[in-house]
């Protein structure tokens, strides 16, 4: 079976917060994420994600899978952790890093949700997006 | 076989699909998939704006058209961000090295067009400015 790669990005803009990832960049309501049909595991996970530097501080930012998509519960995967020391001048951009998994069971038809949370410091804002690739 | 393919483009404004249809000095490059292969085994992206704006956001593409099987993929390539430097004091550079994705395995048809679009999604940093290559086989 090919792979088949299904996204969401959104933005966690308070501290230990769960923020939902609903939207994709021009598709402001795509509706839920679904497990295609055909396929019966997670095998990566891609996550991009970048501060805003809007706050002289520090942060650590996480993800959260969740859902009846994911019959053997949620899954947490940490993303990135960083800061500035001044609120005039902060600049960076990342690639995205790409999370193996061997074989996370998923039902087809069901729904996973992504989540996006900072943790530590409040930053202001911090940009994330996921990309889920079945097979 | 292995056969290569190269898009590049600008991303002008946030939250909107841009397709990328030049390759620098080639204004057309053929969006056809090359006879003989069957999928997409591997891609090669880089995202990045230049700044002028304050915000962060993510990058990512969309694979679609005739020849992509299985609906349209969407893939997460960078993100960046930056906040306006004091008066009288210059901005840093902000440079993202390609991502490098094995083992893609997107089934693609033969003979037949991809669309390949690109989307800046957060804040509006500016111009995007993204190139992405497919590897098929």
């Amino acid at each position: 079976m090919a792979k088949l790669y299904r996204s969401r990005e959104g933005e966690a803009t308070a501290v230990d917060t769960k923020s939902q990832l609903t939207t994709l960049g021009s598709e402001t309501a795509p509706g839920p994420l679904l497990v295609p049909s055909g396929v019966s595991k997670l095998v990566q996970v891609i996550i991009a994600s970048m501060e805003n530097f809007a706050a002289a501080t520090g942060y650590s930012a996480f993800i959260r899978l969740e859902g009846s998509g994911l019959p053997d519960g949620p899954e947490v995967i940490g993303c990135l952790a960083g800061g500035v020391p001044v609120a005039t001048g902060g600049n960076a951009s990342a690639k995205a890093i790409v999370v193996p998994f061997k074989a996370c069971k998923v039902t087809p038809g069901n729904e996973i949700l992504i989540f996006a949370e900072m943790a530590g410091t409040d930053v202001g804002q911090v940009s994330v997006g996921v990309t889920l690739v079945f097979q | 076989m292995t056969k290569t393919m190269t898009f590049e483009g600008d991303l002008a404004t946030v939250d909107s699909a841009t397709g990328l249809t030049t390759q620098g000095s080639v204004t057309a490059p053929s969006n056809v998939i090359p006879a003989g292969v069957t999928k997409i085994d591997a891609i090669v992206a880089a995202a990045g704006a230049e700044g002028l704006a304050d915000g962060s956001a993510v990058f990512f593409i969309r694979l679609g058209g005739g020849a992509v099987q299985g609906g349209e993929q969407t893939i997460m390539i960078s993100a960046g961000g930056r906040i306006a430097v004091q008066s009288g004091s210059d901005a840093g550079p902000s440079v993202c090295t390609a991502l490098v994705l094995e083992d893609v395995d997107i089934a693609v048809r033969a003979s037949d067009t991809i669309r390949v679009q690109a989307e800046m999604a957060g804040s509006d940093l500016g111009t995007g400015h993204v190139v992405v290559t497919l590897i098929f086989a």
